[in-house]
């Protein structure tokens, strides 16, 4: 296979076989897994036969609880947060455990129509026949309306507020009317939507009270634990090193430390110890981002460096990290490198390499 | 004679429910409940409106009242519940457990015997909580032996599902045979508890009381204690013997004890107290006791319209979304029925967008909640009054009616404590002591305005929950206005106050938030407000029992987020502030002469010189900044000479000129009357002006000039009339060789006496 990227449920495939044939829970109708099943394919678990199952999110069980006992409901799920803590991954997965398909799925930008959600028509046989149901063009929510499989929408709060509401039918009467053919879709059982979105971007459309209301939310934090944030930034570079064919050597362990750190600290506004506050960048610093800051080094140090990522790879993208915006964070980074980098013995040619850098 | 144990857990529900079934059922006429006899008489009190829950017995040590322990009852205190059984039925009741005066001696003797064996002894802990677990070994809840075979995480989920949980109830006389029997499991397998050592003691005694009262001939006994307790208090006659000896072996102790009542709250109802037991969530409790059906339904409306005071939004469709996602949750992990954490999360998911501030309203409100306690009047006093009186005794301060003037001398040791005292009482908000002007000079004395009033004991009295003595109660109040202080400014002012109050046990707490304002302040002004009162307490500070290091490095991390601040904070600034902050920079600038650290002086010069540098700000500042600089010699005459020059253009706007003359001369004409270096400077631009430009510029220097004093401006005008001062180093060799060194090293013995033998 050439693929860049296969969808979960080809990639897990095997694993969501062997999660089947030990299911014992009770099966709502038209999902391929329990819904206690589903919960171990996404935290991971070694099954009763030896089979190791490998998590896929790392962080509080009781959250994906309650995404999958919503999903049971006739509730929609909506996944929130900020950006970079696996919303459109856990929704991917979700989606590939309940209904064995995760291709079901509505990108949400500004420009997404009324006909990316509900149906668009051929026009060309829409001319020729009138309005049949061959000129009907169907969309993925159509799709799992029919098939009683889970429809992803990414990024809700992109679209705009219009087309939100059209969902607001599809949510609550579960049918969508086609009045130019005087007839409907109605959706059955094991239908359902999980839409994220993030609540960081400024300028977005807020969901109105009516939408709101028909889904439940969820929202992703940031990683608990340092050692769980240095697991998640280790195994996502390993993978993205491999795909990407970086000649350089695997990141020391002490480096992801490093910035894992200094995302923490920015992000929480403290140092770990919590003696010293500290004021906090207005970017996200998200998990994702520290991945691609080693990503990054370990780019600069495989094509321009000497094959071993160090404090001078990794400062040009920390810095870019962590200054968004020219003024403020200018301030917000100076302070951290003068108060907090300066003062730690072992950092200091992570200190020198950003003071070079001084912006 | 039957005996029946009723094995509880402290505030428990379900427990507090069996316990009222079963005295309906077994209709005894003696109630033994656990908690030392010296709290028999507070608890006859129970059952008498006025006594309203949450409320907490205090048992505390007459001479000590800072050693105390509480004992907290809710309305569905198992032990309440009997109290309030006998109450109605009146039948005698009686607490059995260790008598409080001896759990404090044996404290009293630990902390003896540990400084003892120390060679240094150290300063006695205070003691508050006299149940202590045993020392260094964590022990297990025992309850999770039980736990780990049923498959539960934990002992008290394990406990709550099976004994507190009404969907699961069982005829009460099984339930509590049921207790028995798990528990005597337990104790059977010599499993031991975290307090071991304490319960062998207690349950002798408890043994001994039960005894007295089958001595006494009642029929039919009921004991309500820790379940833990009960398979040890099944065998009085077996034990009798071994108990006695027991008994015989506790200390003998002399410490005479009061009880009282004292209004609680749910908050301090959740914190651990005397029974070594505390609840979570107070509010669900209370829920669960009043809602015997339906109480999830019945949970999420009330949720619903604590959102709805609240402003927020929450439809009945929500409850019943709330309702229906908390029920699958429930099936998802296999439990009957939905529990505190699916109502929860189900909340979060339905009504909160998954928010957990909003939760955190539900958390405060309902789950916690917010009740407060009613004690009747006629309760004897609260330590905090007592130990008020007896500091005024002490201290020889009587309340009289009349105003009476008290001046202090600090070097005075009773005075000193009377200070101390006093500005204590100011913290704590007493109008009682008031400042007065000193007539005297000096930091060693202070003046005191004393007014008694009657109210103001009531005031105090609020106070009692704050803690026992003034000391403690002083401290809460710091920590209190310490928890919702946003300013840095302020914080470093009530630091000032703290340290003549001698409040060194919050210090640390003091300086940590400061530290927190400061770095998240990015009001700079209030920044510079803050560094120099703390660059006074670390120089001077009687900061004893402080760590200093910590203030030295607050203050340097202080004024490096000022320096970086700072630059773009005289930006753009409008006459009234541009004023503020020269009056800052001037304040600043004196601080860090006074601390005196090399490094945080170059800092500041080099900050001072980048503002110098700028344009865009006011005028008075940039006057202020050069003579700062000019004066700290990091400014070469020449680069002086050309900034003064430059400024006072004459292609400035008029204001500009006088109040950039106005900050270099930071308002004192004085200084140029002795500053002969300055005065040339200004002299030497004066003298460079053309006659034309001169005329233009002298309404402006008139009005700059016309702020000084009259003798002030005579002395400048003579000084003009002589011209340049040419040799500026003249004064200082002329005035040293006039010097008589024979006469000035008289007096040197004297000076070296005054110093201190330095």
């Amino acid at each position: 296979m050439n693929l860049l990227r296969q969808h979960a449920e080809v990639q897990f495939s095997e694993e969501i076989e062997e999660l089947k044939k030990q299911d014992s829970g009770h099966l709502p109708p038209n999902w391929h897994l329990s819904p206690q099943a589903v919960v171990t394919y996404l935290m991971g678990a070694k099954l009763k036969n030896g089979f190791e199952v490998s998590p896929k999110y790392i962080g509080d069980r009781r959250l994906m609880e309650i995404a999958v006992a919503t999903l049971t409901t006739d509730r929609a799920l909506l996944l929130y947060g900020l950006p970079g803590t696996a919303k459109s991954w856990v929704s991917e997965h979700l989606a590939a455990a309940v209904s064995g398909d995760s291709t079901l799925l509505i990108q949400g930008t500004a420009g997404t129509g009324e006909e990316a959600i509900r149906y668009g028509w051929n026009y060309a046989r829409l001319l020729a026949e009138g309005p049949t149901e061959g000129a009907l063009v169907t969309t993925p929510m159509m799709t799992a309306m029919k098939d009683g499989k889970i429809a992803r929408i990414e990024e809700l709060t992109r679209i705009s507020a219009d087309v939100q509401d059209t969902l607001i039918t599809i949510l609550s009467e579960k049918s969508m009317p086609i009045p130019e053919l005087s007839t409907e879709v109605q959706a059955i059982k094991g239908f359902n939507v999980i839409a994220t979105a993030n609540n960081r971007d400024k300028g977005v459309n807020e969901l109105s009270g009516a939408l709101k209301r028909r889904f439940n939310t969820v929202i992703l934090p940031v990683p608990d634990s340092a050692d769980e944030e240095v697991d998640i930034v280790r195994r996502r570079v390993a993978s993205m090193a491999k795909t990407l064919d970086l000649p350089a050597q695997a990141p020391a362990l002490v480096e992801i430390q490093r910035i894992v750190k200094i995302f923490r600290e920015l992000r929480s506004g403290a140092t770990e110890d919590g003696k010293i506050k500290l004021k906090t960048p207005t970017g996200t610093m998200s998990t994702a981002e520290a991945i691609s800051v080693v990503n990054n080094g370990l780019a600069l140090a495989a094509h321009f460096g000497d094959g071993v990522l160090n404090a001078q790879d990794l400062a040009a993208g920390l810095v870019g990290a962590v200054v968004k915006d020219p003024v403020q964070d200018k301030v917000v980074w100076k302070e951290y490198l003068e108060t907090v980098v300066k003062t730690r013995e072992e950092w200091k040619d992570i200190y020198r390499a950003c003071r070079e850098l001084s912006i | 004679m039957p005996i029946h144990i009723l094995g509880i857990r402290h505030h428990g529900v379900g427990s507090a429910k069996n316990v009222r079934e079963q005295l309906k059922l077994l209709q005894p006429d003696m109630i033994l409940v656990e908690g030392p006899p010296e709290i028999t008489d507070a608890l006859q009190r129970i059952g008498h409106a006025d006594l309203k829950p949450p409320v907490s017995v205090m048992v505390y040590n007459t001479e000590n009242p800072k050693q105390s322990v509480f004992y907290p009852f809710a309305e569905y205190s198992p032990e309440w519940v009997a109290a309030a059984y006998a109450h109605q039925n009146n039948i005698p009741l009686r607490a059995i457990d260790l008598p409080a005066a001896i759990g404090f001696q044996m404290a009293n003797d630990e902390i003896k015997e540990a400084s003892e064996a120390a060679e240094n002894p150290n300063e006695p802990l205070e003691n508050e909580e006299v149940l202590e677990p045993m020392e260094g070994i964590a022990v297990r809840d025992p309850l999770h032996y039980l736990a780990d075979i049923a498959g539960f995480t934990s002992g008290s989920e394990f406990w709550e599902h099976y004994f507190e949980k009404q969907h699961f109830s069982l005829h009460p006389t099984e339930h509590f045979e049921a207790v028995t029997t798990a528990i005597t499991a337990l104790r059977d397998e010599q499993i031991p508890s975290a307090l071991e050592k304490e319960n062998h003691y207690r349950e002798a005694y408890m043994r001994e009381l039960m005894r007295k009262a089958q001595n006494e001939l009642y029929q039919n006994i009921v004991i309500v204690c820790g379940a833990w307790h009960a398979p040890a208090l099944l065998d009085l006659d077996k034990t009798a013997k071994a108990d006695s000896k027991i008994l015989r072996s506790l200390p003998k102790t002399k410490i005479k004890t009061m009880a009282t009542w004292i209004p609680w709250t749910n908050k301090r109802l959740s914190l651990t107290s005397g029974y070594g037991a505390g609840i979570e969530s107070p509010g669900w409790a209370e829920h669960l006791w009043k809602t015997p059906h339906e109480y999830d339904l019945r949970w999420l409306t009330k949720v619903a319209s604590v959102f709805r005071k609240k402003q927020v939004d929450i439809s009945t469709a929500h409850v019943i979304e709330a309702s229906r996602l908390a029920e699958s949750l429930a099936a998802l992990r296999q439990q009957a029925h939905p529990n505190l954490g699916e109502l929860n999360e189900a909340v979060l998911a339905v009504m909160c967008m998954g928010d957990g501030i909003m939760l955190n309203l539900v958390r405060e409100e309902l789950i916690v909640g917010k009740k407060l306690g009613k004690v009747p009047d006629d309760v004897p006093k609260v330590p905090l009054q007592g130990d008020f009186e007896r500091s005024l005794k002490s201290l020889r301060l009587p309340l009289t009616a009349n105003a009476k003037q008290y001046d202090l001398d600090l070097r005075n040791e009773n005075d000193l404590q009377r200070s101390i005292f006093l500005h204590r009482l100011e913290l704590l908000g007493m109008t009682w002591p008031k400042r007065a002007d000193s007539r005297s000079k000096g930091t060693f004395r202070e003046s005191w305005t004393l007014e008694w009033e009657p109210e103001m004991m009531i005031s105090l009295i609020e106070k009692a929950y704050l803690g026992n003595t003034i000391e403690i109660a002083t401290q809460q109040v710091v920590i209190q206005q310490l928890e919702t202080e946003t300013s840095v400014g302020n914080i470093a002012t009530l630091i000032q106050r703290a340290i003549p109050a001698e409040l060194f046990g919050v210090m640390e707490l003091l300086l940590t938030k400061l530290n927190d304002l400061a770095t998240l302040s990015s009001d700079v002004i209030d920044l510079m407000t803050a560094y120099p009162p703390l660059v006074q307490i670390s120089r001077y500070g009687n900061v004893r029992k402080t760590d200093l290091s910590l203030m030295q490095t607050l203050v340097e991390r202080l004024i490096i987020r000022i320096c970086i601040g700072l630059p773009n904070a005289c930006y753009g600034l409008d006459d009234a502030n541009a004023d503020k902050m020269f009056v800052k920079i001037g304040q600043v600038n004196e601080a860090i002469l006074l601390n005196d650290i090399a490094e945080t002086s170059a800092l500041w010069l080099e900050t001072l010189k980048k503002l110098l540098e700028k344009t865009g700000i006011s005028p008075l500042i940039m006057g202020c900044t050069c003579r700062l600089l000019l004066d700290a010699q990091h400014l070469s005459d020449e680069e002086a000479n050309r900034h003064l020059s430059y400024s006072l253009s004459i292609a400035n706007t008029p204001t500009d000129v006088a109040a950039w003359l106005e900050g270099f001369l930071r308002g004192s004409g004085m200084i140029l009357i002795y500053d002969h270096k300055l005065w040339n400077l200004v002299y030497q631009w004066v003298a460079s002006l053309t006659p034309e430009i001169f005329m233009e510029l002298l309404p402006i220097l008139r009005r700059t000039f016309s702020k000084f004093e009259y003798a002030e401006r005579r002395q400048i005008g003579e000084k003009a009339k002589k011209g340049q001062i040419i040799d500026t180093n003249t004064n200082i060799t002329t005035s040293s060789s006039l010097l008589d060194t024979e006469r000035a090293e008289q007096i040197l013995p004297v000076l070296k006496m005054l110093m201190g033998n330095v």
